[in-house]
């Protein structure tokens, strides 16, 4: 028994780290932000932890509260030059911004080293620790979201005039989000380092950023819920599904088509509509 | 007491004129009217006085704080507050959660407990959620609190709106076309309303097309036409300004 639990140990570190992530993602996209950077936030998180422990020895714990804050310094920054843009042309800039990262860490090979990677990384994260963290991010996200700013996300994303005629400042707001995203792509990103031995700098590219995005989109992005179910199952459907293990990315791409067509606000979202539109049809029947 | 006040306000796009030398007055716990035909210009102004469109030249004052060149978000906080002309209420969300929005001026707690979801923030949420409904219920709207906005009825919209842009607490409203597409039991309950806030004290400016409607409930009448104002005065004498009449019927000379 504790042989098949040990066995889908690894799985459940991948779908710890994997939450942070999706989170990261899930509040841009809250805000009303198409940014599609926090696969380059993770990358600068995990590689500032990794050199931190590496080249300097440092205690993990400093390697982990540097790459949150560079993660966190690098979306502030991107935000400004992000914060004219809207939609689409925000998500092209972000993955030119991802790209842009890939291509330093690539050329700076004393620092980074380079396309071989970083290796030699101590293990320093277990699973207990990634879901301590992981159940931080959730809690931040569901605070968030049922308070001050979760109400000002949601106004800014469905209408900004309508939002800034309420008193909403767009920038800030925007801005906030993004620093949350970057921090917590930061963190996961560290603790990825710590967790995995070595980093490779394709690891942090274009194809994180459409895991990523496929848990928020397939999950919903309008509760906390959302990001976390959509990452269950993205991770776990391969696995049932050995023989075409392979072929992660097609079966990925194919579930991200059903969803768009079938069910686009994502499964938990659309449940929970389901659940809501009842609750008050139940209630117009008693009444009448 | 203070006023909404607009100064020689013009408005230029390139070479197109859409407001020249607008001079209007407000004065709190007054409805003003602001009529026009179609074109005149009338959503260029209150657009510029909300922050949405740059002004050329000319200022806008709330009292004595300049907002002329103030972004969206910090007029509201000057007391300044609008419907919109095509009702933008807030989707996804529901009656109850487009009323809470409104009073986002007011909210307390800070980011960081915000962030942390500390007791504060939660009390916050708690209060603001009893007088959301207990405003809804100003507006008989209570029965719908937990309804999706998007699909209530055009006139229960437009009431979910006023509540929105009541929940601010303004000294200042304005309403953009706020009875276009209403039945009459319908205007006559808004209208109702729009001089209950005129009598609490705040500012109105109402921008219709409707002259009727808009004679009945104003004090006081600005018309305008191709960006300018061409008459102001009470109702009995815009109406009757052949001005007026030329540029709502078409000039006689003409016809």
């Amino acid at each position: 028994m504790s042989g098949i639990i040990a066995g889908y140990l690894p799985l459940f570190d991948l779908y710890l780290i994997h939450v942070g992530l999706a989170f990261s993602q899930y509040i841009v996209l809250r805000a009303g932000v198409f940014s599609l950077a926090t696969a380059a936030f993770a990358g600068i998180g995990a590689y500032t932890a990794g050199i931190f422990a590496v080249n300097l020895g440092l205690h993990p714990a400093i390697g982990l509260l540097a790459g949150t804050l560079t993660g966190m310094g690098a979306a502030i920054f991107l935000s400004i030059p992000l914060a004219r843009l809207r939609g689409v042309y925000q998500a092209i800039a972000t993955v030119a911004f991802i790209q842009i990262c890939l291509s330093l860490n690539v050329y700076s090979e004393s620092l980074t080293g380079g396309a071989m990677g970083l290796n030699n990384i101590p293990k320093t994260v277990g699973t207990g620790t990634l879901f301590v963290f992981a159940a931080l991010a959730t809690y931040m996200i569901w605070a968030i979201e049922r308070g001050r700013l979760g109400r000002a996300f949601n106004a800014i994303r469905q209408d900004e005039a309508v939002a800034a005629s309420l008193g909403i400042s767009i920038t800030r707001h925007q801005m906030l989000a993004f620093a949350i995203s970057g921090a917590l792509a930061g963190l996961f990103g560290g603790l990825e380092a710590y967790h995995a031995y070595a980093l490779d700098p394709n690891q942090f590219g274009f194809h994180l950023l459409i895991t990523i995005l496929s848990y928020v989109i397939l999950g919903g992005r309008n509760t906390v819920l959302g990001p976390l179910v959509g990452c269950a199952i993205l991770i776990i459907l391969p696995e049932l599904a050995r023989p075409l293990a392979e072929n992660r990315m097609v079966i990925y791409g194919v579930m991200l088509i059903v969803v768009i067509n079938y069910v686009p606000k994502g499964i938990v979202d659309t449940a929970l509509d389901a659940i809501r539109a009842r609750r008050l049809k139940m209630r117009e029947e008693t009444v009448s | 007491m203070s006023t909404l006040k607009l100064t020689n306000l013009s408005k230029r796009f390139g070479g197109v004129v859409a407001s020249e030398d607008v001079n209007i007055e407000v004065p709190a716990g007054k409805v003003i009217g602001l009529i026009g035909p179609n074109g005149a210009g009338k959503t260029t102004i209150v657009n510029m006085i909300t922050g949405l469109l740059p002004v050329t030249s000319g200022t806008i004052h709330v009292g004595n704080a300049d907002i002329t060149h103030a972004p969206a978000h910090e007029i509201c906080r000057a007391g300044l507050a609008r419907t919109f002309q095509n009702i933008r209420l807030l989707g996804e969300a529901t009656v109850l959660e487009n009323v809470m929005i409104g009073f986002h001026r007011h909210e307390t707690s800070s980011t960081f407990a915000a962030l942390l979801g500390l007791p504060e923030a939660g009390r916050e949420t708690a209060t603001l959620k009893e007088r959301a409904f207990s405003l809804l219920g100003e507006f008989d709207l209570q029965a719908f609190a937990d309804y999706p906005a998007s699909g209530l009825s055009y006139g229960h919209q437009r009431k979910v709106e006023m509540a929105r842009a009541m929940a601010s607490e303004p000294d200042f409203v304005l309403l953009d076309e706020p009875i276009a597409g209403m039945n009459d039991v319908e205007s006559n309950a808004l209208a109702e309303i729009f001089m209950g806030l005129a009598s609490s004290g705040k500012g109105v400016l109402l921008i219709e097309h409707n002259v009727r409607f808009v004679a009945k409930l104003c004090s006081y009448i600005y018309v305008l036409d191709g960006g300018k104002l061409i008459s102001e005065g009470t109702s009995d004498h815009v109406l009757n300004d052949p001005e007026v009449i030329s540029a709502y019927l078409g000039d006689a000379h003409h016809a």
